[in-house]
């Protein structure tokens, strides 16, 4: 029983930080349209950014959240003013976004490895190992610290898409850019902004991985495709979506363990997505993903 | 004359929603018949239904006597029912030349040279002759509505659907394409049925009119016939006007 | 016995092919240089490779990030029938390249109908989860110690021959696809799949077609690789780094051309030999920079570069090279 609600806990604990990764890669496409293939160079380099922060200036990771988010968001923005707003835009600039921010993340890939060489790194804190004990399941410090942030950031990205005058206005660019142009929002501008939201948000998600789990310059793939699967499966409507696909996607991993051996859980995650993707109707947000 | 390409019964539903109720059409061999009916009618997605792109839930559709109810869109072309799309799409990566060869190799049941032959006549009937090696994306939409035409007459259909083919055209564009659809149907021998807004070309163009109101057919018959019918008339303008 | 060709086939195309290959076969008569002679191997397989990876990838658009699954299954298949079931080496290949395609139809089928990046989005998480579920399925690949075949005799320096049989047997296929009536149904497919189907072009069919032969023909890649380097690992044969070359090599090189990838592997090979002495790690950076310097600028790579300076002599060179000149 002890071991069923541990696995539930660390489910949640876990869908918090899904959930962070992948607002920011919905944000982008649900706004701009295109699939940020470099979703997973950007939580790399925020995992990167945060352990570099702790090893080289001791500064502990929740507190360099706030800059590696900034400096996150400004690469965003560069990313999208510098290359991808050359691109067309729609279906005609689908794949061709796709390989552009690709070879971004190949970039940021090769930067990673000859900065800091392609061994694993691990970002520990003093209280890193410490564990909370509540009616004898064991909840991990480091993991409730992770989800408590995630939390934060969440409600922020709530509030800040309901009750600013800059989140009504992307929502409103997600939904008919064209009449927006009509009513003097500046649609550019927008767009600039939500990839470097976007973006800003996988630095930070990168950031609280990195406090998890260890991490080298291939980091990112796998949390690419998880976020997918939550974007896919959780609509880009609301954070509450976002939020209970991403509980769907930690509980069916977590308790993965369970059924299957050790090896083929990792592969749950990438079959989930296959299956996501092709069973899964109407697609994201109306948006139709087939044809 | 028998119809050369009937339906039966044909319904459609989109969870909760019936977009056709049980609608019947007959198209007689070598004439051109109207779909009309105020927007929301379901007139696109009966259109889609005959042309495959659409399966019904329910109903029967044939070609002669061969049954294509649910049949792929490509076998259904292949069969000899090809239809033009509303918003046109041509292969914008293939010339006019390609676009039309590609329906002719595939559909017309001709061989491979007699194909290529056939796609160089239909862009000369629709007077595209001299642009053949161009891309679809330096012409007008007008002409792009055209390579649509000459795209499907590729497949040597027995029947040609058209989608709103006059609406978005000026007015002398419009009185063009009447008259290439006029002889579509009278050099060719192709049947044709055409949905279409412009009331203008259907009055002109078709022998018999079929209107559907709010997914049901109402009314039946000739252009002249149609236009007086009240059900008709409240259709469109409201039941005050009946 | 006159020799009939289809009327799409240049005689000029395949006579200099014929020309080309016979050329590289007597090139080791002219010199001894081991390192090179390997060198062009596997240059022939990575022309072989990149060129498959067109047919799904640049022919209909689908843009694969997982190709090295077939080429793991078509690797390990082959080494396991040579291994266990005495099968002669080309016979083996051909078998691990048949299961390859069988492998690329169960997944892609289905996976087909998602269109542009969420198909590639897919095609990651199908590579990723074969190269987990093969690691650890001991009995196909030998788990992480991998297999090791049967070790021959001067089969590495006699598979220099082999290998420009395979680039030839590829490109010859990319000519084809191309250039037959096919191919002007794949383009269809490529820039409208409903309205292909709506002129009748049946698209299911022959997307299943293109992904058997893809998918076949990189599964004979990885049988080639296997016999040349008599030991794999699912780690490096089902990696994704693997797959990533293929694309880089495709877009690069041309994506949709026919022979645009095989150039993509030449300069592939030719950057990664200049490099890995200087600087080992870093052609996949740079590789990652012309990937966004050629999809900002020359959608169609090193292939582009070249009709551009070609059009100036000759201004009616078609791009698309396709059946449809008339």
């Amino acid at each position: 029983m002890e071991r069923f609600v541990e696995l539930l806990i660390a489910a949640i604990l876990l869908a918090g930080l899904y959930a962070t990764m992948a607002y920011g890669l919905g944000l982008i496409y649900g706004v701009l349209r295109i699939v940020n293939l470099n979703h997973g160079g950007i939580i790399m380099a925020g995992a990167y950014a945060g352990w570099w922060m702790h090893s080289q200036l001791g500064i502990d990771p929740y507190l360099s959240l706030v800059p590696v988010a900034a400096a996150g968001f400004v690469l965003g923005m560069v990313i999208y003013l510098l290359l991808v707003k050359r691109l067309p835009r729609g279906a005609a600039g689908g794949v061709q976004s796709l390989l552009l921010l690709f070879g971004v993340w190949l970039v940021l890939r090769n930067v990673a490895y000859l900065m800091f060489s392609g061994n694993d790194q691990t970002l520990r804190t003093s209280y890193a190992t410490r564990a909370l004990d509540v009616h004898g399941v064991l909840i991990s410090v480091n993991r409730l610290a992770v989800f408590g942030v995630a939390l934060l950031i969440l409600a922020f990205l709530h509030l800040l898409l309901t009750r600013t005058y800059l989140g009504k206005a992307i929502r409103a660019v997600a939904q008919n850019p064209d009449s927006c142009t009509l009513v003097g929002i500046p649609v550019e501008r927008i767009y600039a902004l939500t990839f470097g939201l976007g973006t800003a948000l996988a630095a930070a998600a990168g950031l609280l991985g990195a406090a998890l789990v260890p991490f080298s310059p291939s980091f990112g793939a796998s949390e690419l495709l998880k976020s997918f699967v939550v974007v896919v499966l959780g609509g880009l409507g609301s954070v509450a979506g976002t939020a209970l696909a991403a509980l769907i996607l930690a509980l069916v991993e977590v308790f993965a363990i369970l059924v299957l051996p050790a090896y083929l859980t990792a592969a749950v995650g990438f079959v989930l997505l296959v299956l996501v993707l092709v069973l899964r109707p109407g697609g994201l947000f109306g948006q139709r993903v087939l044809g | 004359m028998p119809a050369i390409l009937r339906a039966e019964g044909l319904s459609k539903r989109f969870g909760g929603l019936k977009a056709n109720d049980n609608v019947s059409i007959a198209l007689e061999q070598g004439s051109i018949l109207g779909l009309i009916g105020p927007n929301g009618a379901g007139k696109s997605t009966c259109f889609a239904m005959l042309a495959g792109s659409l399966p019904p839930t329910s109903g029967r559709i044939f070609i002669g006597e061969r049954e294509i109810t649910g049949l792929p869109a490509f076998q259904i072309a292949r069969a000899g029912v090809v239809r033009t799309h509303q918003i046109v799409r041509p292969f914008a990566n293939l010339t006019l030349f390609e676009n039309c060869a590609v329906a002719a190799v595939q559909s017309s049941g001709l061989a491979h040279e007699e194909a290529r032959a056939l796609a160089r006549e239909t862009l000369e009937f629709v007077g595209l002759a001299n642009r053949r090696r161009e891309y679809p994306a330096g012409l007008t939409l007008a002409s792009r509505k055209r390579l649509e035409m000459a795209r499907g007459l590729s497949c040597k259909p027995k029947v040609l659907l058209l989608d709103e083919v006059i609406a978005g055209v000026n007015p002398a564009e419009a009185r063009e394409m009447v008259t290439l659809i006029r002889r579509i149907r009278d050099e060719r021998g192709v049947s044709i049925l055409m949905t279409e807004h412009v009331m203008a070309a259907v009055m002109s163009l078709c022998e018999h009119v079929t209107v559907l109101d709010a997914g049901k057919l109402i009314a039946s018959g000739t252009p002249q016939e149609v236009v007086a019918n009240p059900e008709v008339i409240a259709a469109y303008l409201g039941k005050k006007h009946a | 016995m006159k020799l009939r060709w289809p009327t799409w086939v240049r005689p000029r195309a395949a006579i200099g092919l014929l020309v080309v290959c016979a050329a590289l076969a007597m090139g080791p008569l002219l010199h001894d240089n081991i390192y090179w002679h390997n060198q062009l191997t596997l240059t022939f397989l990575g022309i072989a490779a990149a060129l498959a990876w067109n047919w799904l990838g640049g022919y209909l658009g689908q843009v694969s990030f997982g190709h090295a699954a077939m080429f793991g299954v078509g690797g390990f298949a082959a080494a396991q029938a040579q291994i266990h079931l005495h099968v002669p080496m080309v016979p083996a290949w051909i078998a691990g390249g048949v299961l390859a395609g069988l492998f690329a139809l169960i997944w892609g089928h289905p996976t087909l109908r998602l269109r542009g990046p969420y198909f590639s989005i897919a095609t990651i998480g199908v590579g990723e989860a074969t190269r987990l579920v093969c690691t650890y399925w001991d009995a196909f690949t030998g788990g992480s110690s991998g297999l090791s075949l049967p070790m021959q005799q001067n089969l590495k320096h006699q598979l220099y021959w082999y290998g420009i049989a395979l680039a030839a047997v590829a490109l010859a296929g990319s000519y084809a696809l191309r250039r037959s009536p096919l191919g002007l149904s794949l383009l269809a497919i490529k820039s409208d799949v409903d309205a292909a189907g709506d002129v009748g072009v049946s698209s299911t069919r022959l997307q299943d077609l293109v992904l058997f032969l893809s998918g076949g023909m990189i599964g004979i890649c990885g049988g080639f690789y296997a016999s040349y380097f008599s030991y794999i690992e699912p780690g490096n044969m089902f990696g994704f780094d693997r797959s990533i070359s293929w694309v880089l090599t495709g877009v690069i090189g041309g994506i949709g051309t026919i022979a645009g990838p095989a150039f993509g592997a030449v300069v592939f090979v030719l950057l990664q030999q200049s490099l890995i002495a200087s600087y080992p790690q870093l052609y996949l950076g740079l590789y990652g920079m012309l990937l966004v310097l050629v999809i900002l600028f020359e959608p169609l790579g090193l292939t582009g570069l070249a009709l551009r300076v070609l059009h100036r002599a000759r201004p009616d060179l078609s791009v698309t090279g396709v059946a449809g000149e008339d």
